[in-house]
Parts: C-alpha cells; sequence; structure tokens
C-alpha cells in the first residue's frame, strides 16, 4: 500500500493516529509490515527528483506487496517542519527512512541517533552512521556521454547549460559535459547560466532563451525539475537534455535524452539488508556501474558512429576501465586540474568547486 | 546580445508583474492593503490554464482567471471590510489558501501544454525594421497591460469616480462623512486586484512557460507589492518599476551566458537590490505618496 501525503493531508491524519494509538496500543507482530516513509521537498508529479525517489520504490512495492507500508510525504519544506514530520512517521511505526532533500540532513540524522532500530537513507549528504547512509548519483557519467552527443550535432559548437545553484553536484555534471563535448570536439565552449533558484520555470526559460540568444544549439537542463528549459528548446529547435526523468514527451523532435536515475537497486538493496538485519551505513555514491544512472530515450538525429563510440565509452564506465575524470585536465584558470594519468577520487568529485577549461562563465565564488 | 530579442524578453518578463501591480495600486489606493497577490496570481495561473485547455480558447483562459482570482479576492475583502480582519494577516492567508487551491485544481493539468495565443502583428507598426519585432508583434496582454497603465492613470487622475476612490484611500472618515459608500468602493477596488492579479497569473501559465507547474508563479505576487511601494503610489512609476524588475532580471541572465566578468552572485541578485535601493531612496525622501489610510479598518459607525 502507499499513501501520498502532503503537509496538510499529514496534519489532518496526524491527530487521528495519535487518538486510535492511545485507544488501542499497537502489538508488535512477527509479520507486521515494514513502514516506508519517502520525504521528499517538492510535488512527486510526473518527472523530476522527487518522482524520480518514489519510482525508485515501486520495484520494492511490487516484491513485498502488503510486506511493506509505504507513505509518501511530498511538498515538505527543509526546516524545523521536515523535522517534525520525519519524528511523527518514526514514532508512528515507521522503520525506514528516506529523505529526499540535501537539507533534511541533520533531523534525519538525530533520528538515526535516536532510533538505532530504524535505517536512514539521505539524498545528496555527507554525514554517515551504523544505521544512516547518504547517497548520490553519479551524474557526471551520463552528462560525459551526453556531451559526445551534443558535441556531435552541434554546429556552431556553443553548448549551454541552465543550471540551478553553484554546488558540487551541479558542477560535476557540468565539467563532464564539457570534457565529453570536447572528446569529439576540443573547441567546444559551454556557456552556464545559474539562475540561483531550484524552482523558478519563468526564469529557467529565460535563461535557456538566452543562451539560445548566445548561439549555443544544445543545452543542458542542470537539475530543474520542470520541462521549462526542454519545452523552450523544442520551441527554438536547439536539442536538449535534461537529468533524473524523461520529458520526451515536451520535446518530441530535438530531445537528446535523458540521464535518468533509477534508484530501486540501491533502495531494494537496501531495504533487504534492513529486513535481515546486516544494514551497515556507508557513502553511496552510484552510478552506471550500480544501474542507477542510465542514459535513456537517445536521440536518433546522433551520427552512428558518435552513438557507438558512446556505447564504448558507456560501457568502459560500467566495467571502471575508463573514468571521466581521468588527467589530464585543465581548470579554468589555466592550472591543472588533474594529472596526466590521475584519477579525480571521489571525495574530490563530490567537493568539486571549479569549472574544466572550455566552460566560459566564471564560477559563484 | 541581440538587441530586439532582448528588448522583447523585457517585455514579456515584465508584463504579469505590471499586471499584478497596476490591480494592486489601484487597491492600495482605496485604502486597502492586500498582500494576497501571490496567491491571487497563482489561482489566475491555474484557473486560466484549466479554462483555455479545456475550452481550447486562451481568451477564455484569461477571462476565466480575471474572474476566479477577482472572487477569491472578494473573500479577502468580505473579511476585511465587513467582518474587519486584519488586513496582512488575512492577505497572507489568501496567499496560502491560493497557493494550496492551485495545487488541488492543478494535480490534473500537470504535463499539459496551453493553446497558443497568437502574436498580434500591427499592421505597419510591425513592419518597421527592427522597432516592428521589437515592440509591435507581441501578444495582446502585452498591450492591455500597458492600455491599464494608462487607463488607470487617466481613471485616477481626470475621472469622478477616481477621486472617490482616491478620496476613499487618503481619509475614510471624511469620505464616509461626505456620503460615500467606502466598503462598497473599497470592495470595487480589491475585485479590480484581483481581477489584474488574475491576468498575470494566467500570462505566466498561458504565455510566458506556457504550461502548469505548482507553485510556478514564484514570488512574482510579492515583487509586484515591491513595486507598488517602489512607484510611490503612482501609475507611470509602476511600469517603470516592472519594465525595469523585468529588465535587469533578463539582462543579468544574459550578461551571464555571455559569460561576463562580473560575479554571477551580483548578477542574480541585481533586480531585487536595485528594488530595495529604490526603495529606501524614496522612504528617505519621505515624500513616498502612501495613501493616508493605507491598511487602516474602516468602521461606518466612527
Amino acid at each position: 500500500m502507499t499513501k501520498h501525503l502532503n503537509r496538510r493531508r499529514f496534519l489532518q491524519t496526524s491527530a487521528a493516529t495519535g487518538l486510535a494509538a492511545g485507544i488501542a496500543p499497537s502489538i508488535a507482530h512477527a509479520q507486521d509490515p515494514l513502514g516506508i516513509a519517502l520525504v521528499v521537498p517538492s510535488p512527486v508529479g510526473e518527472v523530476g527528483w522527487s518522482h524520480a525517489l518514489a519510482a525508485g520504490l515501486e520495484p520494492i512495492k511490487a516484491e513485498y506487496g502488503d510486506g511493506v507500508n509505504i507513505t509518501i510525504l511530498e511538498n515538505i519544506p527543509e526546516g524545523p517542519d521536515a523535522d517534525r514530520i520525519m519524528n511523527k512517521v518514526v514514532s508512528d511505526g515507521a522503520k525506514f527512512l528516506l529523505a529526499g532533500s540535501f537539507g533534511y540532513q541533520n533531523g534525519a540524522m538525530q533520528i538515526a541517533r535516536r532510533n538505532p532500530d530504524v535505517t536512514v537513507l539521505h539524498a545528496s549528504g555527507f554525514m554517515v552512521a551504523p544505521n544512516f547512509s547518504p547517497f548520490a548519483a553519479k551524474y557526471f557519467q551520463g552528462t560525459y556521454l551526453m556531451g559526445m552527443a551534443a558535441a556531435a550535432l552541434s554546429k556552431t559548437g556553443k553548448l549551454g547549460s541552465v543550471s540551478a545553484f553553484a554546488i558540487p553536484e551541479l558542477i560535476t555534471s557540468i565539467n563532464a559535459f564539457t570534457l565529453g563535448a570536447q572528446a569529439v570536439n576540443p573547441e567546444i565552449e559551454v556557456s552556464v547560466v545559474w539562475v540561483n533558484s531550484w524552482f523558478d520555470p519563468a526564469q529557467e526559460q529565460d535563461a535557456a532563451r538566452a543562451l539560445l540568444a548566445q548561439d549555443c544549439d544544445v543545452i543542458f537542463s542542470n537539475a530543474q525539475d520542470t520541462p521549462s528549459v526542454v519545452s523552450v528548446c523544442e520551441e527554438a529547435g536547439a536539442y536538449v537534455f535534461n537529468l533524473n526523468s524523461s520529458m520526451k514527451e515536451n520535446a518530441p523532435n530535438y530531445y537528446l535524452g535523458c540521464v535518468e536515475t533509477d534508484w530501486s537497486p540501491f533502495f531494494m538493496e537496501s531495504v533487504k539488508a534492513h529486513m535481515d538485519g546486516s544494514f551497515e551505513g556507508r557513502n553511496a555514491f552510484l552510478g552506471v556501474e550500480d544501474n542507477v544512472v542510465k542514459v535513456t530515450d537517445w536521440n536518433p538525429d546522433i551520427p552512428a558512429e558518435t552513438k557507438a563510440q558512446i556505447d564504448e565509452v558507456e560501457a568502459a564506465i560500467a566495467d571502471g576501465s575508463f573514468h571521466p575524470f581521468t588527467g589530464r585536465i585543465v581548470k579554468q584558470d589555466e592550472t591543472v586540474g588533474v594529472e596526466d594519468g590521475e584519477t579525480l577520487p571521489d571525495e574530490a568529485i563530490v567537493s568539486m568547486d571549479w569549472h574544466v577549461a572550455g566552460v566560459t562563465t566564471p564560477l559563484p565564488n | 546580445m541581440d538587441p530586439v530579442l532582448l528588448v522583447a524578453s523585457i517585455m514579456v518578463s515584465a508584463t504579469p508583474i505590471l499586471l499584478a501591480a497596476i490591480g494592486e495600486l489601484v487597491t492600495e489606493k482605496s485604502g486597502v492593503l492586500n498582500l494576497g497577490v501571490e496567491g491571487m496570481m497563482i489561482t489566475g495561473a491555474v484557473m486560466g490554464f484549466a479554462i483555455a485547455v479545456s475550452t481550447g480558447s486562451p481568451l477564455l483562459g484569461f477571462l476565466g482567471a480575471a474572474v476566479a482570482s477577482a472572487v477569491l479576492s472578494l473573500s479577502f475583502g468580505l473579511l476585511t471590510q465587513y467582518l474587519l480582519s486584519n488586513q496582512v494577516a488575512t492577505g497572507l492567508g489568501l496567499t496560502l489558501v491560493g497557493l494550496g487551491l492551485s495545487a488541488l485544481i492543478g494535480s490534473n493539468y500537470e504535463g499539459q501544454r496551453a493553446p497558443n495565443l497568437p502574436k498580434l502583428d500591427i499592421p505597419v507598426l510591425s513592419d518597421i525594421p527592427v522597432l516592428g519585432r521589437m515592440l509591435f508583434s507581441h501578444d495582446f496582454v502585452v498591450y492591455l497591460s500597458l492600455a491599464l497603465v494608462v487607463a488607470v492613470w487617466a481613471f485616477l487622475k481626470y475621472t469622478r469616480a477616481g477621486l472617490i476612490l482616491r478620496a476613499v484611500g487618503e481619509d475614510h472618515e471624511s469620505a464616509h462623512a461626505l456620503g460615500y459608500k467606502v466598503v462598497r468602493v473599497r470592495m470595487a477596488a480589491i475585485a479590480f486586484g484581483g481581477a489584474c492579479a488574475g491576468l498575470g497569473g494566467a500570462y505566466v501559465s498561458l504565455v510566458r512557460v506556457p504550461q502548469w507547474t505548482e507553485g510556478m508563479t514564484a514570488g512574482a505576487g510579492w515583487i509586484a507589492l515591491a513595486i507598488v511601494v517602489f512607484s510611490s503610489w503612482r501609475p507611470l512609476g509602476v511600469l517603470v518599476g516592472a519594465y525595469l524588475f523585468g529588465g535587469v532580471t533578463v539582462i543579468q541572465l544574459n550578461l551571464q551566458a555571455a559569460g561576463t566578468t562580473v560575479p554571477v552572485e551580483l548578477l542574480s541578485m541585481s533586480p531585487y537590490l536595485i528594488t530595495i535601493l529604490v526603495l529606501v531612496v524614496i522612504s528617505a525622501r519621505g515624500a513616498h505618496g502612501a495613501p493616508g489610510s493605507l491598511g487602516r479598518p474602516f468602521h461606518a459607525s466612527s
């Protein structure tokens, strides 16, 4: 069973739940379903970040049926509200908590420390505890491949990215996109517009138009939860791709593809580990090799030769024989970021605060 | 940067804020402070989108948006003018209601595309080199917003009804003593403000974006409120404020795209920074022009 609750519906049901709990104290049975709660900062909707997280729970529901009780709490703002709601679902019996936003980190960690029998998965964070795993996707693996396709299709040699905030996760995606494009065309340039918002469809579209006005003919919609950028590019006849979930129906002709995240393998593995008591907190940085990151909906306009190259590189990323951040990589300021033959370790990737040469826009300080 | 595209983008960017701000100006000129502009805008956005998608007519969408937001604003009017609730608290409540209601109504419309609102190529004028594409090839709502500014200016300055509205806003006691129906005047102003906010919201969902997404007005209503103060409660000041804010927003994005060396943070904050600086200058001058009875409850018995 899956319940979708927003903050308002959650508050309405909380009072009734509390009353029922007082009247009839619950008796734990071995066959009681496992309570799984997903808390996300935006509407689950049809596309985007929250949608991808919710979709990751579908196979668990299919496999365990009545053995799990899934509650999805959407549109929960970061801060005290989220902390209170996460505490409430745990006190109501949830033993597996998915905290779906970076800003939930401290509250979720407190819950993990106070409740050693509760397993917590936290999106995009860095704290680890025996029952607490942060998880993040190696989007850069997919954006490298997209860069290769973009360079092959670009007529102007100028690519663009509409990006939300200058955080490492987004910076690495832009850098890998640039490096992938340079692997096909070393002269390629990438312009970035930072909208400094996770959600502002109108401004995202203005940003896309600004890039198109600069002759960028392939656009990377970097962390937009709506098809705002995708629809502008379709209208303008510029290729476009995005992260998390496919927006192909918003751009039937010029959709380059999607760097999708399928969280279900990781969620399934974590739920199984929780059930058999073998769960151990770790920093889960997941990619193509974990079947979490995958590129889908490739545009048929990509030249066959380039597509064959892309498939080779994708296979090499999956088997570990190739890494997008293998040197020599030069930074935007012309210093060396990664020496020849060296590979950037995960710790350096998750804290990346520099652009590679070829990105024309200065990085915010 | 192509100046033609730039100016055209600025006009589109400024239009929803201009519509909401000119409506709020009339409301505030009557002495009512309605902080529910964001809620009315988002209601207009969802109702306009829903009606346009259902009927296939963007014009009906705009009309429906105006009516829906006017009705919502009248609930604010009922609470503040008849039941004398606090205007600030009720306005904030209106925003929360609008955001929640729009999310509920809009859940069935996510992922759908709005019918196209055709551009209004003004004969002869749209053929003028450069200026034609820049100024005379927009949709009718852009021109409606500009016409509304002129109409509101003329209404407030030259008509008897406009004089009565200003009198009610400046000193409701005196206006009441002269026999004017203070509450009725204010209810009409509130409804007009709601309708304009609804049009602004519908412009976002039907033209600017054009699709429905929960929370898509993303604070435009709050900017509209600031622009009314920025304008010193003058219609032409609202026009300047909306176009300045829209302009700086679009220009900073274009400067980023062009790879300018100006720090991104400074560019991103510039629209808000400029608005705040102008507000500070206006306050320092003291001649801010706020209506004398703004936000004060009116008791007919007093």
